[in-house]
Protein backbone atom coordinates (compact mmCIF):
# COMPACT_ATOMS: atom_id res chain seq x y z
CA UNK A 1 0.00 0.00 0.00
CA UNK A 2 1.07 3.27 -1.21
CA UNK A 3 2.74 5.50 1.97
CA UNK A 4 -0.24 8.13 1.49
CA UNK A 5 -3.08 5.85 0.92
CA UNK A 6 -1.93 4.48 4.43
CA UNK A 7 -1.87 8.32 5.86
CA UNK A 8 -4.95 8.73 4.80
CA UNK A 9 -6.43 5.64 6.02
CA UNK A 10 -4.88 5.93 9.77
CA UNK A 11 -6.64 9.88 9.35
CA UNK A 12 -9.74 8.50 8.70
CA UNK A 13 -9.97 5.69 10.98
CA UNK A 14 -8.53 7.97 13.99
CA UNK A 15 -10.88 10.63 13.66
CA UNK A 16 -13.87 8.07 13.66
CA UNK A 17 -12.44 6.88 17.16
CA UNK A 18 -11.64 10.36 17.89
CA UNK A 19 -15.48 11.52 17.39
CA UNK A 20 -17.33 10.10 19.91
CA UNK A 21 -14.33 10.73 22.72
CA UNK A 22 -14.22 14.32 21.97
CA UNK A 23 -18.23 14.24 22.76
CA UNK A 24 -17.30 12.19 25.98
CA UNK A 25 -15.04 14.11 27.37
CA UNK A 26 -15.88 17.76 26.20
CA UNK A 27 -19.26 16.75 28.77
CA UNK A 28 -17.28 15.26 31.49
CA UNK A 29 -14.66 18.57 31.25
CA UNK A 30 -17.53 20.54 31.14
CA UNK A 31 -18.74 18.57 34.64
CA UNK A 32 -15.58 19.05 36.47
CA UNK A 33 -13.36 21.50 35.24
CA UNK A 34 -14.95 23.98 38.34
CA UNK A 35 -14.67 20.84 41.10
CA UNK A 36 -12.03 20.68 44.02
CA UNK A 37 -9.17 18.90 43.63
CA UNK A 38 -10.12 15.55 44.93
CA UNK A 39 -13.25 15.64 42.56
CA UNK A 40 -11.11 15.81 39.95
CA UNK A 41 -8.15 13.20 40.88
CA UNK A 42 -11.48 10.68 41.34
CA UNK A 43 -12.07 11.38 37.44
CA UNK A 44 -9.02 11.22 36.79
CA UNK A 45 -8.09 7.55 38.67
CA UNK A 46 -11.29 5.85 38.45
CA UNK A 47 -12.26 3.85 35.22
CA UNK A 48 -13.55 4.09 32.73
CA UNK A 49 -12.35 7.47 32.48
CA UNK A 50 -9.33 6.98 33.46
CA UNK A 51 -8.35 4.63 30.37
CA UNK A 52 -11.16 6.47 27.95
CA UNK A 53 -9.01 9.63 28.70
CA UNK A 54 -5.88 7.73 27.69
CA UNK A 55 -7.13 6.95 24.62
CA UNK A 56 -8.24 10.25 24.08
CA UNK A 57 -4.96 11.80 24.49
CA UNK A 58 -3.01 8.71 22.22
CA UNK A 59 -5.82 9.23 19.10
CA UNK A 60 -5.84 12.84 19.62
CA UNK A 61 -2.27 13.75 19.50
CA UNK A 62 -2.09 10.78 16.19
CA UNK A 63 -4.71 12.14 14.52
CA UNK A 64 -3.21 16.13 15.09
CA UNK A 65 0.00 14.91 13.87
CA UNK A 66 -1.40 13.49 10.73
CA UNK A 67 -3.74 16.64 10.21
CA UNK A 68 -1.27 19.03 10.84
CA UNK A 69 1.83 17.84 8.84
CA UNK A 70 -0.96 17.79 5.97
CA UNK A 71 -0.75 21.90 6.84
CA UNK A 72 3.02 22.18 6.87
CA UNK A 73 2.98 20.29 3.38
CA UNK A 74 0.78 22.84 2.09
CA UNK A 75 1.86 25.78 3.61
CA UNK A 76 5.67 25.61 4.12
CA UNK A 77 7.67 26.23 0.98
CA UNK A 78 10.97 25.55 2.78
CA UNK A 79 11.91 21.82 2.98
CA UNK A 80 14.13 21.86 5.91
CA UNK A 81 11.35 24.01 7.93
CA UNK A 82 8.97 21.31 6.65
CA UNK A 83 11.24 18.79 8.07
CA UNK A 84 12.24 20.37 11.28
CA UNK A 85 8.54 20.97 11.88
CA UNK A 86 7.35 17.49 11.64
CA UNK A 87 10.00 16.02 13.09
CA UNK A 88 9.32 18.84 15.76
CA UNK A 89 5.69 17.94 15.65
CA UNK A 90 6.27 13.87 16.22
CA UNK A 91 8.08 13.97 19.17
CA UNK A 92 5.76 16.44 20.59
CA UNK A 93 2.91 14.14 19.79
CA UNK A 94 4.78 11.58 21.53
CA UNK A 95 6.43 13.00 24.57
CA UNK A 96 2.80 15.13 25.98
CA UNK A 97 0.57 11.96 25.83
CA UNK A 98 3.26 9.85 27.58
CA UNK A 99 3.95 12.21 30.16
CA UNK A 100 -0.28 13.11 30.72
CA UNK A 101 -0.81 9.03 30.85
CA UNK A 102 1.98 8.19 32.93
CA UNK A 103 1.18 10.97 35.62
CA UNK A 104 -2.84 9.61 35.71
CA UNK A 105 -1.82 6.29 36.01
CA UNK A 106 0.63 7.36 38.59
CA UNK A 107 -2.57 7.93 40.68
CA UNK A 108 -3.63 5.50 42.58
CA UNK B 1 16.24 17.09 -4.19
CA UNK B 2 13.49 19.76 -5.57
CA UNK B 3 10.32 19.80 -3.99
CA UNK B 4 8.13 20.54 -7.29
CA UNK B 5 4.71 19.58 -5.20
CA UNK B 6 2.22 22.40 -5.92
CA UNK B 7 1.65 24.94 -2.94
CA UNK B 8 -2.53 25.76 -1.43
CA UNK B 9 -3.62 28.76 -3.56
CA UNK B 10 -2.75 31.64 -1.08
CA UNK B 11 -6.08 32.65 0.99
CA UNK B 12 -6.50 36.21 -0.73
CA UNK B 13 -6.89 34.68 -4.19
CA UNK B 14 -10.86 33.08 -2.98
CA UNK B 15 -14.12 34.13 -3.62
CA UNK B 16 -15.14 33.41 -0.25
CA UNK B 17 -18.66 30.92 -0.11
CA UNK B 18 -19.47 28.32 2.12
CA UNK B 19 -17.08 25.24 1.55
CA UNK B 20 -14.15 27.78 1.62
CA UNK B 21 -15.15 28.73 4.66
CA UNK B 22 -15.40 26.07 6.31
CA UNK B 23 -12.01 24.23 5.26
CA UNK B 24 -10.16 27.06 6.07
CA UNK B 25 -12.27 26.94 9.58
CA UNK B 26 -11.90 23.43 9.89
CA UNK B 27 -8.22 23.99 9.56
CA UNK B 28 -7.72 26.56 12.08
CA UNK B 29 -9.92 24.91 14.29
CA UNK B 30 -7.98 21.86 14.23
CA UNK B 31 -4.59 23.42 15.48
CA UNK B 32 -6.64 25.52 18.10
CA UNK B 33 -7.93 22.01 19.24
CA UNK B 34 -4.39 21.18 19.02
CA UNK B 35 -3.00 23.38 21.16
CA UNK B 36 -6.29 23.12 23.30
CA UNK B 37 -5.50 19.07 24.07
CA UNK B 38 -1.66 20.24 25.16
CA UNK B 39 -3.28 22.84 27.28
CA UNK B 40 -5.54 19.84 28.59
CA UNK B 41 -2.91 17.61 29.02
CA UNK B 42 -0.93 20.11 31.29
CA UNK B 43 -3.64 20.52 33.60
CA UNK B 44 -3.78 17.12 34.11
CA UNK B 45 -0.74 17.00 34.84
CA UNK B 46 -0.37 20.26 37.52
CA UNK B 47 -3.33 18.74 38.89
CA UNK B 48 -1.80 15.33 39.45
CA UNK B 49 1.62 16.65 40.55
CA UNK B 50 1.43 20.14 41.87
CA UNK B 51 -1.60 20.42 44.06
CA UNK B 52 -0.51 23.53 45.13
CA UNK B 53 -0.85 25.41 41.96
CA UNK B 54 -4.53 24.15 41.71
CA UNK B 55 -6.12 26.80 43.15
CA UNK B 56 -4.26 29.56 41.04
CA UNK B 57 -5.92 27.07 37.83
CA UNK B 58 -9.40 27.33 39.43
CA UNK B 59 -9.26 30.90 39.67
CA UNK B 60 -8.90 30.98 36.13
CA UNK B 61 -11.28 28.72 35.15
CA UNK B 62 -13.78 29.86 37.54
CA UNK B 63 -13.28 33.70 36.17
CA UNK B 64 -15.30 34.74 33.44
CA UNK B 65 -12.27 34.42 30.95
CA UNK B 66 -12.40 30.76 31.66
CA UNK B 67 -15.93 30.31 31.17
CA UNK B 68 -15.34 31.89 27.66
CA UNK B 69 -12.45 29.30 27.17
CA UNK B 70 -14.60 26.44 28.27
CA UNK B 71 -17.37 27.61 25.79
CA UNK B 72 -15.48 28.25 23.05
CA UNK B 73 -13.70 25.01 23.57
CA UNK B 74 -17.37 23.21 23.24
CA UNK B 75 -17.97 25.29 20.03
CA UNK B 76 -14.47 24.07 18.19
CA UNK B 77 -14.73 21.06 19.37
CA UNK B 78 -18.58 20.74 18.03
CA UNK B 79 -17.00 22.17 14.96
CA UNK B 80 -14.64 19.52 14.50
CA UNK B 81 -17.19 16.78 15.53
CA UNK B 82 -19.62 18.10 12.78
CA UNK B 83 -17.42 18.79 10.16
CA UNK B 84 -15.01 15.55 10.68
CA UNK B 85 -18.28 13.54 9.96
CA UNK B 86 -19.45 15.64 6.83
CA UNK B 87 -15.91 14.58 5.72
CA UNK B 88 -16.38 10.84 6.11
CA UNK B 89 -19.33 11.00 4.91
CA UNK B 90 -17.93 12.67 1.56
CA UNK B 91 -15.00 10.05 1.30
CA UNK B 92 -18.13 6.99 1.54
CA UNK B 93 -19.31 8.84 -1.51
CA UNK B 94 -21.90 10.90 -0.70
CA UNK B 95 -23.07 14.54 -0.19
CA UNK B 96 -20.79 16.25 -3.56
CA UNK B 97 -23.95 17.64 -5.40
CA UNK B 98 -23.05 21.40 -5.16
CA UNK B 99 -26.44 21.84 -3.30
CA UNK B 100 -26.19 19.33 -0.76
CA UNK B 101 -22.52 20.12 0.15
CA UNK B 102 -23.88 23.99 0.79
CA UNK B 103 -26.36 22.85 2.73
CA UNK B 104 -24.86 20.23 4.77
CA UNK B 105 -22.26 23.34 5.22
CA UNK B 106 -25.37 25.29 6.72
CA UNK B 107 -25.98 22.27 9.03
CA UNK B 108 -22.51 21.99 10.35
CA UNK B 109 -22.08 25.73 10.83
CA UNK B 110 -25.30 25.75 12.10
CA UNK B 111 -25.49 22.57 14.27
CA UNK B 112 -21.92 23.03 16.05
CA UNK B 113 -23.88 25.92 17.77
CA UNK B 114 -26.64 24.09 19.07
CA UNK B 115 -24.11 21.15 19.27
CA UNK B 116 -22.12 23.46 21.75
CA UNK B 117 -25.29 24.21 24.09
CA UNK B 118 -25.50 20.74 23.99
CA UNK B 119 -22.87 19.90 25.64
CA UNK B 120 -22.38 22.81 28.10
CA UNK B 121 -26.24 20.92 29.48
CA UNK B 122 -24.97 17.81 29.75
CA UNK B 123 -21.68 18.75 31.83
CA UNK B 124 -23.52 20.98 33.71
CA UNK B 125 -26.26 18.48 34.19
CA UNK B 126 -29.00 21.55 33.23
CA UNK B 127 -31.30 19.56 32.03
Amino acid sequence: MHTSTKKWLFTKISSLILIPLMAWFLVNFVSIYDKNHSQILIFFSEQPSKILFSIFVIIAFFFSALTISEIFEDYLHDVKIKNVANKALNLFAIIIPLLTILSIYNLN
Amino acid sequence: MENNNPLSPHLQIYKWQISSLLSITHRIVGVINFLAIILICVWSILIVFFQNNYSTINVFLNSSFGKFFIISLCWTFSFHILNELRHLVWDAGYGFDLKVAKITGIIVFVGSFILTILFYILGRNLF
